[in-house]
């Protein structure tokens, strides 16, 4: 590990500690439970590979095998963490909640059912395979908030702000992720695939710089998105969290029922005199 | 394209995306669900633009045209009729706002109803980015003069009826929640 690894490491570290004392101080565990354990799977999976790189050495296949396992880790936490901004604050509009949560569980289904065939088809070895999931888990996330977003914005239904800059958060890392798996990914089974195969040993000296070149670089980036990301999320908590808004009165049914066909229909009147206008 | 150029470029899409829908705008001019106040009308004034027809009718009317051309040199009746193509695509763009507030209440009363049709909202949609299509191509057609003033009144007439229609379906709204709920439909 050189010197910038190790700052990068002690900075990352601070960050989540900072982050936890916001969360766990600001009761977030209370509105955000899966976030709140999000943050605390960050800080564990840090601690954990650290102490692993100590003990067995930054190169070790175990740091190797850690470090691979925490970020796979992570995604898991981060995906349960999307999975409960979704629900938040939307449950409370049924009608809505019945409709969009059929539309972003069918995403997910078809994102990570993508997402495990894709890693499935990769060559045995850890690196790629889990560059690969981590892709594909992360940009299965972002479609997920996109869509969640979307759906929100669509029906006037905002997020409030601490919910909103964890979704930015989470969207910063993901973009980060699947700009630097490609790119790994690509490296790994493109001209540093050798490095791999037993059968190319003779090659192994040549190619260690640049792999370790490549996974510092990686791991540089990756660490620098996630400090930016608590950096946000931080700055969300640094004031007492509101309280959750109340529940929403909701109309009765036959208001839906008589309105929405009738809205529908002038809106289809409309556009049938726009047609209309347009012919020649 | 390869694998890498799709996937990057789908990451800065989605990104842009996100940064867009979370990035706040101007309070005044979005109503949301949330926000909804007991008085409809208030939130959602759907016959705000149709209210000027009459003097934009007047202003963009056939006599006029003929009448300025007759009359006035070659280069003002030019920049006349360069000015009256002007205001009805502002008329068009205010006509543009009332659409979307019929189109938004839609969704309110969506948003704040215990049960929704998935075929009613699917065709909401649909219908809503058919009219951003049409509405761009009508707006193309009389910028570049393809398009006679004169059949604006068609859709004015249209947008008349359905506002004076929406603004009853509000107070119905208004009242039937009123009836239902103590303080109405922001509550």
């Amino acid at each position: 590990m050189n010197h910038l690894e190790s700052f990068l490491s002690w900075a990352t570290l601070s960050f989540e500690i900072v982050l936890c004392g916001f969360v766990f101080s600001r009761k977030v565990q209370r509105i955000l439970p899966f976030f709140a354990a999000y943050a605390c799977v960050i800080l564990t999976c840090t601690i954990g590979v650290w102490l692993t790189y100590q003990y067995f050495g930054f190169t070790s296949p175990p740091s190797y095998y850690a470090y691979w396992g925490s970020i796979l880790l992570n995604a898991g936490a981060r995906s349960l963490a999307i999975a409960e901004l979704c629900q938040y604050g939307l449950r409370a509009y049924r009608g809505i909640w019945a409709l969009a949560w059929r539309v972003l569980t069918a995403m997910s289904v078809l994102l990570f059912a993508r997402a495990a065939m894709d890693a499935w088809g990769q060559p045995n070895k850890v690196a790629i395979y889990g560059a690969t999931l981590d892709r594909d888990l992360s940009l299965a996330s972002i479609v997920i908030l996109a869509a969640l977003l979307l759906i929100r914005a669509y029906y006037g239904l905002a997020l409030e702000p601490l919910q909103k800059s964890i979704a930015i958060g989470i969207c910063f890392i993901c973009a980060v992720d699947v700009i630097g798996n490609v790119i790994l990914r690509n490296l790994f089974t493109g001209y540093l695939f050798p490095w791999f195969l037993t059968s190319q040993k003779a090659l192994w000296p040549a190619l260690r710089p640049r792999i370790e070149h490549v996974v510092d670089m990686w791991s540089t980036v990756h660490l620098f998105s996630f400090m930016f990301a608590m950096g946000i999320w931080s700055f969300a908590l640094r004031k007492p969290v509101p309280a959750p808004s109340k529940s929403p009165v909701l109309l009765p049914a036959e208001v839906y029922r008589e309105m929405s066909p009738a809205i529908n229909m002038r809106l289809t009147t409309f556009n049938d005199r726009l047609v209309e206008l347009l012919k020649p | 394209m390869n694998d890498l150029s799709i996937v990057i470029l789908l990451a800065i899409a989605l990104s842009g995306v996100l940064l867009w829908l979370v990035i706040p705008r101007r309070k005044s001019a979005r109503t949301t669900a949330m926000s909804f106040p007991p008085n409809g009308n208030d939130a959602l004034p759907t016959a705000k633009h149709f209210g000027y027809f009459p003097q934009i009718r007047q202003a963009l009317s056939a006599a006029d045209s003929h009448y300025l051309q007759e009359i006035a040199p070659p280069h003002v009746a030019k920049q006349a009729l360069r000015e009256r193509r002007a205001v009805a695509r502002g008329f068009l763009k205010g006509l543009h706002e009332d659409f979307s507030n019929l189109a938004r209440l839609g969704r309110i009363i969506a948003a704040l109803s215990p049960e929704i049709s998935r075929q009613q909202e699917t065709e909401r949609l649909i219908l809503s980015l058919k009219f951003q299509i049409l509405y761009a191509f009508v707006w193309l057609r009389l910028s570049t003069g393809n398009l006679p003033i004169e059949q604006l009144e068609h859709l004015t007439g249209l947008v008349g009826r359905l506002a004076t229609r929406m603004d009853e379906a509000m107070a119905e709204v208004s009242a039937l929640s009123a009836g239902h709920v103590p303080g109405g439909l922001g509550a």
